[in-house]
């Protein structure tokens, strides 16, 4: 072993400091990572709660999620049978942030693939499993036992817009999620469809999106469009429909009346009608009713429920009821017709009918236009379709000794009726027909007769007296033409042989002519040479030259 | 080692080496904290590990600290369509031998739950048997710690897992691999053990008075 005394010895640099190690700021550090940790991961677990549905189709445990705006809010952790066995509870642990949805008024359903006439919904659960979709609610109260909905609501409180509700005699095709069409464009749909507690109408609640629900006023009308509205009446055929989507599936439109005055806001909780279609929803607003009493004695063919009472051409009322009933002593049917009357829609002439019975009912005041001459009449209204209506209308000038002859019949207006148009025109028909049998058909065929018998008179005549006389006629002109042929066939010979005594006297004229020419023509041509000979005379021995 | 009748520590004889370059020095300042430097390359001189004890308990401290997280929290998040999952280290385990493949199973329940375990608490025998200067079996001690610092690294396999499956397995809704929050506190508590078992200095195991240990 070496000298040890002899070694160098270390420097000694610097004292220790007698201080905590730094190195316990990593122990201090790590436990505080853990303790971060183990916090946050407590926090980010939310509330658990159970959600009762009636099955559990497609909600699988650890696979299923909570969804609000389809955004994941939490999972399901178990699907168990309840107690009961008529339901399955679904334990849910929800987000730490997503805790305020555990209130009382939420809405949980799950949500699945579903085909229904107004569309396809929940697709994307065809590759991603079923889920449960949430509606926060707006309650405070906590709550983590919730029942689940069957479907998914139809209205969510995030979307803004109205709810209406409305009453009809009849839901027709509407169903919950029907459209809703404001001028053909889907606004809205029901919510709600149920029988009024009476079972006599249906109360329907519409949701009517933002900004279409301010179009919902006071003078909204709500109208039934499913569909095709095909209606046969004594306007004709009319068909309307929405669109094809309501064809199948049913819908509600809705518009003012007069569009220059859509009116206002309607009161909270307003309920409106619900008309059967279109034309009835448009129709004038009725105001007061009154109703009328008619007595038809001959056919009403064309006149049922619904068929118009029309005044000039304006749509007074409406025909009730129809109802036949026998005359013991004419031994005859007839027809009481009952029918609502609305007189506001005779308009400014309204307050004129009232003021004919001041201070006394509507009724009493219409009576007095009966007085009048007012009567109604069955007219048709289209011979296609054999519709008929009921025409108000002025048939007698106004006999002072009549008036108030007929009283309101407990308050219903009772119209006296005059024969129906139909009979009026069925009169002029017969009226056409026996002017047509007035015509002497007879006669005439007779004289016709008499005229064809003097034509075969005339023409016995002609044959019997005037043919003969022709006969001879046309033998004398033969004859006549025979000897006309001798006498041209004598001229012939006489003229044409070459020894007969004309041929002979005529050749010696010929050249008794050529002799006086060349005589001619030789004192021509002397006069020529010797033109003053015609003064002087001819000098002798200048005879002129010939042959 | 065989028996001998004294078994001398260069600190007994007062003496000190260079780690730099190995100078052999007389210790005059045994007995204090002074800083040490090597006269001949300046290097600092140490006699044992700096601050051995507090170090190695300070980054074990830290290690179990992490542990519980690492090991309760959700590892991974998978997303095989249509199932998603997220597991804890235990819940993939018990996932791979539900599925039947146990051997994959033993293999991440060894390297991810057993192992850091092993050495968190093996470390733990270590520190507290040389701060009592125990006799008991030191040569198996020293063995016990060359193989903590062997295996030491291997721990890291699902945090290698992880990383991989992350970067390989994106295709989007049908299958995606995403870490959990697992896996820094798992990280964590991986190189804080290894950094404890460097810290400790396995010279301190024989720091018994210098007395002949019991044969180990």
């Amino acid at each position: 072993m070496a000298d040890l005394s002899d070694l160098p010895e270390p420097v000694v640099r610097r004292k220790r400091r007698h201080l905590p190690s730094a190195i316990w700021i990593v122990p201090a550090l790590a436990i505080l990572a853990g303790a971060v940790l183990a916090v946050r991961t407590y926090l980010s677990s939310g509330p658990t709660i159970k959600i009762t549905f009636e099955n559990a189709d497609g909600l699988d445990a650890d696979k299923a999620d909570v969804r609000f705006k389809n955004v994941p809010v939490g999972k399901v952790t178990s699907v168990d049978l309840a107690d009961d066995h008529r339901h399955v509870v679904a334990t849910v642990e929800l987000s730490r942030g997503a805790s305020s949805l555990a209130v009382k008024d939420s809405q949980f359903w799950v949500e699945r693939p579903r085909v229904g006439v107004g569309g396809v919904s929940g697709l994307e659960t065809l590759l991603s499993g079923a889920y449960i979709g949430v509606d926060i609610g707006t309650s405070t109260d906590r709550a983590d036992e919730f029942v689940g909905l069957e479907k998914p609501p139809s209205v969510t409180r995030d979307q803004r817009g109205s709810r209406f509700e409305l009453t009809a005699t009849d839901a027709g095709s509407l169903a919950v999620r029907s459209p809703v069409y404001l001028r053909r464009v889907s606004v809205g749909w029901v919510t709600a469809a149920n029988l009024a507690s009476d079972g006599k109408t249906v109360n329907l609640e519409v949701f009517v999106q933002a900004p279409y629900d301010k179009d919902v006023t006071d003078k909204t009308v709500f109208w039934n469009s499913s569909g095709l509205d095909v209606a046969l009446d004594a306007n004709g055929l009319r068909v309307d429909a929405q669109s094809l989507a309501t064809v199948v599936a049913g819908g509600i439109a809705f518009d003012v009346r007069d569009p220059h005055a859509p009116g206002a806001a309607p009161r909270a909780g307003a309920t409106y009608e619900l008309y059967p279609d279109r034309a009835r929803a448009m129709a004038p607003p009725e105001g007061i009713r009154v109703a009328a009493k008619l007595r038809f004695r001959d056919d009403i063919r064309g006149i049922g429920v619904g068929t118009p009472l029309d005044l000039g051409g304006i749509q007074l009322g409406v025909v009730d009821a129809v109802q036949p009933g026998y005359d013991d002593a004419t031994h005859a049917f007839y027809f009481d017709v009952t029918a609502s009357v609305f007189p506001e829609r005779l308009g400014p002439a309204y307050t004129a009918v009232t003021a004919l019975a001041p201070g006394k009912p509507v009724a009493e005041a219409l009576q007095t236009l009966v007085a009048r001459g007012l009567h109604a009449q069955i007219r048709s209204g289209n011979l296609v379709t054999g519709q008929a209506y009921v025409a108000l209308a002025w048939f007698v000038a106004p006999p002072s000794a009549k008036a108030g002859a007929i009283a309101t019949d407990h308050g219903a207006w009772v119209i006296p009726t005059e024969p129906g148009g139909s009979d009026v025109l069925q009169k002029q028909v017969q009226e056409i027909v026996a002017k047509i049998d007035h015509i002497p058909f007879d006669a005439i065929g007779a004289n016709v007769q008499g005229m064809t018998a003097s034509a075969n008179a005339l023409v016995g005549h002609l044959d019997r007296d005037v043919a003969p006389e022709a006969a001879k006629a046309f033998v004398q002109a033969q004859g006549a033409i025979a000897a006309m042929r001798q006498v041209i066939a004598s001229i012939g010979d006489n003229v044409a042989a070459p020894d007969s005594a004309i041929q002979q006297s005529t050749r010696a004229t010929l050249e008794e002519l050529d002799r006086a020419a060349y005589s001619m023509r030789s004192l021509a041509d002397y006069l020529e040479h010797h033109p003053e000979s015609l003064l002087r005379g001819r000098a002798s021995g200048d005879e002129p030259r010939g042959k | 080692m065989t028996a001998h009748a004294r078994a001398l520590r260069a600190r007994d004889l007062g003496l000190v080496a260079c780690e730099a370059c190995e100078l052999v020095m007389t210790d005059p300042h045994r007995d204090t904290d002074d800083r040490l430097h090597c006269p001949r390359c300046g290097e600092p001189v140490h006699r044992r590990k700096v601050n051995t004890t507090a170090r190695a308990w300070a980054f074990l401290i830290a290690a179990l600290a992490l542990y519980f997280p690492a090991n309760v929290l959700v590892m991974m998040k998978t997303v095989q369509f249509p199932l998603r999952r997220a597991d804890t280290i235990w819940s993939g385990v018990v996932f791979l031998w539900e599925r039947g493949t146990w051997d994959l199973a033993l293999i991440v329940l060894v390297a991810s739950i057993v192992v850091p375990l092993v050495k968190l608490v093996a470390l733990a025998t270590l520190l507290v048997t040389t701060r009592r200067k125990s006799r008991f079996r030191p040569r198996a001690r020293t063995r016990l710690y060359r193989v903590l610092e062997t295996i030491g690294h291997w721990s890291m396999l699902d945090v290698f897992v992880v990383s991989l499956l992350t970067a390989v397995v994106q295709l989007g809704r049908f299958a995606s691999v995403a870490p959990g929050p697992a896996v820094l506190p798992f990280a964590g508590v991986v190189v804080l053990t290894m950094l404890a078992s460097a810290s400790f200095d396995p010279r301190t195991i024989w720091d018994f008075d210098g007395q002949e240990p019991a044969r180990g």
